[in-house]
């Protein structure tokens, strides 16, 4: 049976949760015991754009007017940080994992009850409010969330009880988009 | 001991390239790269990232807390994230809603955007409109971003708790939001089921 | 069925190994976290000279009222009162482990952090190496001691020898220097109160880690 499936490429089934979860855990772990620092996603966009910036507009990076002022002092190079490589690697791991599995495959995911348009829509908003909370919230779901809960940081617990709780707040509004 | 780098070493970018690699392989096999199923958790027909993340948090928690206790690391030396407590409020709330009407985080989204998910590169672009926005009207709330800085602060520290009490605490509360998920889970399913 | 009920199984063995964790960390013992100096690495540090600052340095630091510097007097209080150097504070070699209610080192705020450096000193040099080795031993960091000690600062700083006719230029420049100090210190008598008798401030604890998001 296995044999077959392979052979017509189906993608196959997701890992157990909690193994992921154990497995994901021990990858915090490690983060923290070998380099003092744990997981982050978010950081690494805000660094490219503050290089996008560091090159077009340097006058306005280069002053306090800038939330990303301290990622450019001193003239530093803000890309040259552990979390940028980190998020390449993240792509890397994810194709990998998708090629294996045989997920690897172009398309837009969204609900029988919307088009591609408004899934579309709702995905560059959605993201562009993201953006703006990770940077209030200084690191998103894994550098504050998982990683503030990992080493019991109050701001990480806030933080993830703020998302699942406005998240089941707001989410009766937007059920069309999912269900 | 422990940490063995310092994160501005250069062989910690090594370290940080090979536990992304993990960190994203682990999301896609988690299912993390289909913003249908990370939206689950908010209408309860699926509760991976739930399941997920917490136990992450608690295996990674009761794993630092080992290392602690043998030696091997130096808790206080590790990176703790600052507790602002209106902008880590504001911040949160702002995931939150970014995250139902999405269907992603950043991290998610760039696995997605690995396997060749469209709504996934769109969120991440979104993402960094995001941060352009917030960059450029940064001096309008500078004064609330920085306010309210409590430290690196823990929250047993906040909550008067013993450090491996309030673990304890949350391992069972974790375990029992798996019971609970698991059981909403299988009811929500059989009901779509019948339809 | 039965396969879900295995599989039922296998998740209460996971969730009873977890919270059997969890309950051992509370249930264990506390063990002494302190992060103590080996003897080796001690001894390395001890026959290592850098922790000392020269009394000259100080005059002028102190002149130049370098807010990085806190002096510490380890001598008891009451040759604190009699006489001290400018801005220093008092902490007594036999208290420098006192400890409040709740079992924490009083001192630790000013005699481990990163902000100011520590001088340390006595009448001799004595004193003040032991507060210095003491300290190490637990790993403060930041803590120099005044090479000579106030004997050494009252023949440098306040009573400077006159330098010799064949002395370079730099031993004179030091010697006008000394001598400048001095007048600044209350010229040769020693018997000078210092004027400000209001408590040095306390540096609340390290700013440690540097300000970046995690994520």
């Amino acid at each position: 049976m296995e044999e077959v499936k392979i052979q017509q490429n189906t993608p196959r089934k997701y890992m157990n949760p909690y193994l992921a979860g154990v497995l994901l855990g021990l990858v915090i772990l490690f983060s923290f015991y070998l380099t003092r620092e744990g997981l982050g996603a978010s950081g690494a966009f805000k660094r490219g754009v503050a290089k996008v910036e560091q090159i077009i507009i340097p006058a306005h990076v280069n002053s306090e007017k800038s939330a990303f002022y301290h990622y450019v002092k001193n003239g530093e190079d803000p890309l040259k940080n552990r979390l940028v490589y980190m998020i390449i690697g993240v792509f890397i791991g994810g194709f990998l994992s998708g090629a294996i599995n045989h997920r690897l495959k172009l398309k837009l995911e969204h609900s029988p009850k919307i088009t591609s348009k408004t899934r579309a829509i709702a995905a560059v908003i959605g993201g562009a409010i993201f953006g703006i909370g990770s940077a209030f919230g200084r690191g998103c779901t894994s550098g504050a969330g998982l990683d503030g809960m990992a080493v019991l940081a109050t701001s990480g617990f806030v933080v993830v009880g703020m998302i699942f709780g406005v998240g089941y707040l707001v989410a009766w509004f937007f059920r069309k988009l999912w269900i | 001991m422990g940490p063995l780098f310092n994160a501005t070493d250069e062989w910690s970018f090594v370290i940080a390239l090979v536990i992304g690699i993990a960190f994203g392989y682990l999301l896609e096999s988690a299912g993390f790269s289909s913003s249908r199923k990370l939206a689950g958790v908010f209408y309860g027909y699926d509760f991976v990232v739930l399941q997920v993340f917490f136990t992450a948090a608690i295996t990674a928690a009761i794993g630092l807390l080992f290392f602690e206790y043998f030696g091997w690391i130096d808790l206080s030396d590790i990176w703790v994230n600052r507790f602002y407590t209106g902008s880590a409020i504001l911040g949160g709330a702002l995931m939150g809603l970014g995250f139902v009407v999405g269907g992603f985080c950043p991290g998610t989204s760039a696995c997605a955007s690995a396997i060749g998910k469209i709504d996934a590169m769109l969120f991440l672009g979104g993402f960094i409109i995001g941060v352009v926005i917030f960059d450029a009207f940064y001096p309008l709330y500078a004064g609330f971003y920085k306010a309210g800085n409590q430290g690196p602060i823990k929250i047993y520290e906040s909550l008067g708790m013993n450090r491996e009490v309030f673990l304890l605490l949350f391992v069972i509360i974790a375990i029992a939001s798996f019971v609970a998920t698991g059981y909403i889970q299988q009811k929500i399913s059989h009901k779509s089921k019948k339809y | 069925m039965s396969d879900t009920r295995i599989i039922k199984k296998r998740y209460i063995f996971m969730a009873s190994v977890f919270i059997g964790l969890a309950l051992l960390l509370v249930i264990l013992p506390e063990k002494s976290t302190s992060k103590q100096l080996k003897p080796e690495q001690l001894l390395l540090q001890i026959n290592d000279n850098n922790r000392y600052v020269s009394t000259d340095e100080d005059a002028r630091k102190i002149i130049a009222g370098d807010n990085y510097m806190q002096l510490i007097d380890v001598r008891s209080p009451g040759e604190y009162v009699e006489f001290h150097l400018k801005g220093a504070i008092n902490i007594p070699i036999d208290s420098i482990f006192n400890k409040d209610k709740n079992g924490d080192y009083v001192y630790e705020d000013i005699l481990n952090q990163d902000v100011k450096i520590n001088v340390f000193y006595s009448n001799g040099t004595v004193y003040a190496n032991q507060v210095w080795i003491l300290l190490k031993r637990l790993n403060y960091k930041n803590n120099y001691v005044m090479k000579g000690g106030l004997n050494r600062w009252i023949e440098t700083v306040i009573r400077p020898p006159k330098p010799s006719v064949t002395a370079t230029v730099n031993e004179v420049a030091l010697y006008n220097f000394r001598k400048a100090a001095s007048m600044y210190f209350g010229g040769g008598s020693v018997a000078v109160p210092a004027e400000d008798n209001a408590p040095a401030p306390i540096i609340k604890k390290k700013p440690k880690q540097e300000e970046e998001g995690g994520c």
